[in-house]
């Protein structure tokens, strides 16, 4: 052994520093656009941190929590993998994710921590200890295409539910004289995937939600939830003013109908106008699709409209590499990086100086809509029954649509089904 | 150290037995104790709860009824079908090596793909169905196929019965070939009838090749998740939710670990009883 090391420094061959391989896994890094921004966001760290790789691991975003939560319940996964808010709680209670205080601590601790919007550190946190560093946040909003709104002569987007629902009753016709309806005023995302971020906007702008602020109780036995339930079954049943067999649309196919022109306005927010114009170049989508803030009932007071999203890193408790994963965690989410994430998906941060200071921010016809709607919206309920009460509103829901039950038995049974899953746990 | 002639074949076979035990047997036995909340969950005690919560699960029992109800449809209808195609098959038909290719590819094309060709298929609005009855004149507006609960139901038996039926065909056109021929001739001889000849040479011969396809069918169709999960996603609501789907739903979704293993050790039980005949088949045939 003595004699190879000799032998390469007499060769002049330098003896290479282990190399530590980390790795990174993102249901982002499945996608084209976001998952080439965040390769290139990974070689820019390989490159200023020599000594560390990064592995990719792209995971489908349906399959993320079963590979996260089975690989580390069996002492692997990624190093380093990011989250939204929804399955959080959970992973911090079953020991999931690693406390991070401690690498946040000799960064400056509270100080370092002050540029992240207080309620942003909300989901990454349990009992004063830090689990994860937040990235982006947004709130919904509602994007509509405008050029089908001069076409429909509607001057002025919609302000509350009444109009929003005149509005929908206009754009909803058949584009071809004597031809079926081939253009619906809206379609809500009412499959599972992505259906929690967009619904609760309805019951918030009509002054409701799905849980008491506590988050210990079904609201759903509210007349504001009542209102907002029947709102949308008879958009859809009486007013047919979303397509046919919206009840399996997604938040793919809801991007998809409005890219070609099949609906007028959908639930969305930043990352819309990328994904619409992905799916129809032709649409030229960052001239014709516009926002406006999620309409609320007349006469509702409530602050709270709509609900954020915040996309956070988190760092597995199996890790061998604490401090390089930390590097990658604390690199993804610098100010830098944030502004290249506005640049190449739209999308706004979680840090305070990134949205209030950079430019292309602050000229943006988007941000400057979906910040002030920040200040409106609420995160979901931040607790481990989560899921699982979402996904019983969201089937009684369905139950409803389907005429399978009434509206008022379908958001009771919803009530009383949530109301058993908080108590038994 | 001799080893005793008796317990030689036991020593031989051990390193099978240990790999068989430690193959199947861990993941069942965790999944039992897991069940017991006992394992793998955040605070381990012995509790019998969520066997109790299953009996008065409305989402479980109507997952049970739509299980029952999806297999014993698509199993009869997968040997139905495919014992109509294995004697088409069992003929002496040019390119018949052909045919049996073409008889078999449905069975080639995994679950979830399947269940995503046929969503897009049942699709309400680019739907190919849709389309066909429309421009034939036959529909004025779309169904909504994968919308309403008895069709979406109806949409996902009729798509695995087509996925399904070749594996049951296989298992049958054995048999038919296994068949003496002599004892055609002899129903020949005795001027017995095509009809004759099917009810009294070809299902006697077929009977325990049709009972191991039906529990070995029945045991897999239990077990189906791919199709539903990409076709109808159980929905809408529940409707056509059958047990694999809430299992997966509870555990990677819901997290509710214990409960997840709870309804996976009952259809585990429901398959080990289905699966006794097979196994008083098979062994009574190899004595």
């Amino acid at each position: 052994m003595l004699l190879i090391v000799i032998g390469l420094i007499l060769s002049g061959q330098p003896v290479k520093a282990q190399e530590i391989v980390i790795s990174y896994s993102d249901w982002q890094l499945a996608q084209d656009i976001w998952g080439r921004s965040l390769r290139e966001a990974i070689a820019e760290f390989e490159r200023l941190n020599p000594g560390i790789k990064v592995e990719s691991e792209p995971v489908a975003l349906a399959q993320r929590d079963v590979k996260f939560t089975t690989a580390i319940r069996a002492g692997a996964g990624p190093d380093v993998f990011a989250l939204d808010v929804n399955p959080v709680k959970q992973y911090i209670k079953e020991g999931w994710v690693k406390d991070v205080t401690p690498f946040i601590e000799k960064e400056g601790g509270q100080q370092w921590l002050s540029d992240f919007y207080p309620r942003t550190l909300m989901p990454v946190t349990e009992d004063n200890k830090t689990y994860g560093i937040p990235k982006n946040t947004v709130a919904m909003v509602i994007v509509y295409n405008s050029q089908l709104f001069r076409e429909a002569g509607i001057k002025s987007t919609p302000k509350n539910w009444k109009e929003f629902r005149e509005v929908c009753k206009k754009l909803t016709k058949a584009t071809k004289p004597g031809g079926p309806v081939d253009q619906w005023g809206v379609a809500f995302v009412l499959a599972k995937a992505c259906f929690d971020l967009r619904f609760s906007v309805v019951l918030r702008g009509f002054g409701g939600d799905f849980l008491t602020p506590d988050w210990k109780h079904s609201a759903l036995n509210t007349p504001e939830a009542k209102e907002a339930f029947n709102y949308v079954v008879d958009l859809i049943l009486k007013d047919k003013v979303m397509p046919p067999g919206v009840a399996q649309v997604d938040c793919n196919e809801a991007r998809r109908l409005l890219a070609f022109k099949k609906t007028t306005m959908k639930i969305g927010t930043m990352w819309s106008i990328t994904e619409v114009s992905g799916f129809n170049p032709d649409l030229h989508g960052w001239e014709v699709l516009e926002m406006f803030p999620i309409p609320q009932k007349e006469g509702v007071k409530s602050k709270i409209r709509s609900t954020l999203y915040q996309k956070s890193i988190f760092m597995n408790p199996n890790t061998k590499h604490p401090e390089a994963a930390w590097k990658l965690m604390k690199f993804l989410t610098d100010k830098k990086q944030m502004e290249k994430w506005f640049v190449d998906n739209n999308m706004l941060s979680c840090r305070k100086s990134v949205n209030d200071t950079y430019g292309p921010i602050l000229q943006s016809k988007y941000a400057s809509v979906v910040k002030r709607e920040i200040e409106n919206a609420a995160f979901l309920p931040l607790i481990p029954q989560w899921p699982e009460c979402l996904e019983t509103f969201r089937q009684n829901l369905q139950a409803a649509i389907a005429k399978q039950k009434t509206p008022d038995k379908a958001l009771m049974d919803a009530h009383n089904q949530i109301e058993a899953i908080l108590t038994r746990k | 150290m001799r080893i005793h002639d008796r317990y030689k074949c036991y020593f031989f076979i051990l390193p099978a037995f240990l790999l068989l035990v430690s193959i199947l047997g861990f993941p069942a036995i965790a999944a039992v104790l897991q069940s017991f909340n006992l394992v793998w969950v955040s605070k381990p005690s012995f509790t019998l709860s969520s066997y109790g919560r299953l009996l008065h699960d409305i989402e479980f029992l109507t997952s049970l009824l739509n299980t029952f109800i999806f297999v014993s449809t698509t199993v009869s209808f997968h040997l139905l079908i495919g014992l109509g195609i294995a004697l088409l098959l069992n003929t002496e038909v040019k390119k018949r090596h052909f045919f049996r290719v073409i008889a078999i590819l449905p069975w080639t094309v995994p679950d979830v793909i399947g269940g995503l060709i046929w969503k897009f298929i049942f699709d309400t609005l680019p739907g190919f169905v849709n389309a066909v009855l429309i421009r034939g004149g036959f529909l004025v507006e779309p169904i909504d196929w994968l919308g309403r609960p008895h069709l979406a139901f109806s949409c996902f038996i009729f798509a695995e019965i087509w996925r399904g039926y070749p594996f049951a065909m296989l298992i049958l056109l054995a048999g038919l070939q296994a068949i003496p021929r002599q004892q055609y001739e002899a129903g020949a001889i005795d001027g017995a009838s095509a009809l004759q000849n099917f009810l009294y040479i070809t299902l006697p011969n077929l009977k325990y090749m049709f009972i191991i396809a039906m529990i070995l069918d029945t045991i897999w169709e239990c077990r189906l998740f791919g199709m539903v999960y990409s076709m109808t996603g159980g929905g809408p609501g529940y409707a056509s939710q059958v047990l694999s789907l809430l299992t997966y739903k509870h555990y990677f979704q819901f997290f509710n670990t214990s409960y997840a293993a709870s309804i996976a050790v009952v259809l585990a039980m429901v398959m080990l009883i289905i699966s006794i005949p097979y196994l008083r088949i098979t062994m009574r045939r190899e004595i």
